[in-house]
């Protein structure tokens, strides 16, 4: 399906670099590396440099932590929004935020997708989406309240859990107004889930993708790469490509990452040799 | 028919000219325009003389050129497509390695073909380098050349392979 990000289109096979820009002091990656705002346009530039097409622009880290209001959300992305919307007007501008106050917000300064990453927690979040014409990024976190860590959570089938979720949400945002081509769904590997969901979820992505909705994958760095190799953050960089190889193979379009240069890398490998792609150059043997 | 008016256009058998081996990039587009200006010079429905897989290069070439919006007039000479191209072993990163012998086979290949002369090739030593002669040895059979119409379009070894394009004229023997 095409896809349509707010300003942007996008082919139907295309795929798509979402790099993380964190405009927090304490994230899990970056331990507030672009907590500056400078550095988090420095951030923007190197990303926009190594090629990626969006850039996922998050005020609260996902994990539990000190409380921050709508308000401070708002003053740690609205303004860095409309910078960068002025800077880079080719560049596709999401923000990671569940609250619909922000949405609007962050719409007003030239978001193009609003990515809830904590599964629909505010139902009035995708009106905001509507009435902006911005794209929504529907994520399943089996219910899970927003900035909380999975307890014994488990799941009958915890890809049809994830279907019917990120299926429903997308549903709704439609009948709210939202573009049928700008509705994308995410598994939303460890959010609501162990180690075991997530993988699972990996390797029965194709089912996600057979819903026919554009999928997104979120799997950088993330815990179920370090529990199933023993690696701490800052270790889990072939971990993620192989995840993300996986995710390639069965169709993934959108690819929420650290690291751009070393996804996008990956994933045109992948989609190549799954025949979606050709290869850059060939002359090996046809001279 | 004897003494028919020929056209000819020599080009390489390079597979990279084909569609199904297509890149994002085209490592041969330069190439690939001079092959199709020759080819488009015989005006439409040429002969082919060319090994079966070079073949499947000329039926692209004349596909394309068929294919455009502007087709040129029918030239007053029977036109055919020579599949062929010199050694393969010019480069240490050639597909046939590097053959001390390959540039002065190139060069007396080249020499024979300005000269009218395309069957002057030692095919022994052809097949040692790799070059592919047999479209040049059934051209010599068929059509004299009129060494006086001789024209390069494109000389080069990009990969260590010696390709030329050429535009010729003669009649049918």
């Amino acid at each position: 399906m095409t896809l349509r990000l707010g300003r942007h289109t996008f082919a139907d096979d295309a795929t798509l670099m979402m790099a993380i820009v964190n405009r927090t002091p304490d994230s899990f990656y970056d331990k507030g590396a672009t907590w500056a705002e400078d550095k988090a346009f420095e951030r923007v530039r190197l990303v926009v440099e190594q090629g990626a097409e969006i850039v996922d622009i998050g005020g609260i880290k996902a994990a539990p932590g000190v409380e921050i209001d709508a308000a401070e959300e708002k003053a740690r992305v609205v303004d860095f929004v409309a910078q960068v919307r002025e800077t880079f007007p080719g560049l596709v501008i999401s923000v990671d935020t569940w609250r619909a106050e922000v949405g609007r917000a962050v719409c007003e300064a030239g978001a193009d997708v609003l990515n809830d990453a904590w599964g629909g927690a505010d139902p009035e979040l995708v009106d905001v989406a509507a009435e902006f014409g911005a794209a929504m990024i529907c994520t399943h976190t089996g219910g899970a309240t927003p900035r909380t860590r999975p307890y014994r959570v488990e799941y009958d089938d915890v890809v049809r859990s994830a279907i019917e979720d990120t299926v429903g949400y997308a549903e709704r945002a439609l009948a709210a107004g939202v573009a049928r081509e700008s509705l994308v769904i995410d598994p939303a590997h460890d959010f609501g889930k162990n180690t075991f969901h997530s993988l699972e979820v990996t390797r029965r992505l194709d089912e996600m993708v057979a819903t026919g909705w554009p999928v997104l994958v979120s799997l950088s760095n993330k815990d179920f790469v370090g529990e199933t190799l023993d690696l701490p953050v800052g270790e889990r960089l072939t971990g993620t490509l192989a995840a993300t190889a996986v995710c390639a193979l069965a169709g993934a379009r959108v690819y929420r990452v650290h690291e751009v240069v070393e996804t996008r890398q990956t994933v045109d490998m992948v989609w190549t040799i799954a025949g979606r792609r050709p290869p850059r150059r060939a002359i090996r043997g046809l001279q | 028919m004897s003494g028919e008016p020929v056209r000819i256009a020599l080009v390489p058998g390079v597979l990279a000219l084909l569609p199904s081996y297509g890149g994002l990039e085209d490592p041969v587009a330069d190439l690939r325009a001079a092959c199709l200006d020759a080819v488009a010079w015989l005006g439409p429905g040429p002969g082919v003389l060319a090994s079966e897989q070079g073949g499947r290069v000329a039926a692209y070439l004349c596909g394309e050129v068929s294919s455009r919006d502007s087709v040129p007039p029918r030239p007053p000479a029977q036109g055919v497509v020579v599949v062929a191209n010199g050694s393969a072993t010019r480069t240490e990163k050639a597909p046939g390695h590097l053959d001390d012998r390959a540039v002065g086979f190139d060069d007396d290949l080249r020499a024979a073909l300005g000269a009218g002369r395309p069957g002057a090739v030692d095919t022994d030593l052809a097949r040692e380098l790799w070059a592919d002669v047999g479209g040049l040895l059934r051209l010599a059979q068929e059509v004299e050349v009129d060494p006086a119409s001789v024209t390069i379009d494109y000389d080069a070894d990009p990969f260590g392979v010696q390709y030329w394009v050429m535009r010729m004229e003669g009649v049918r023997r």
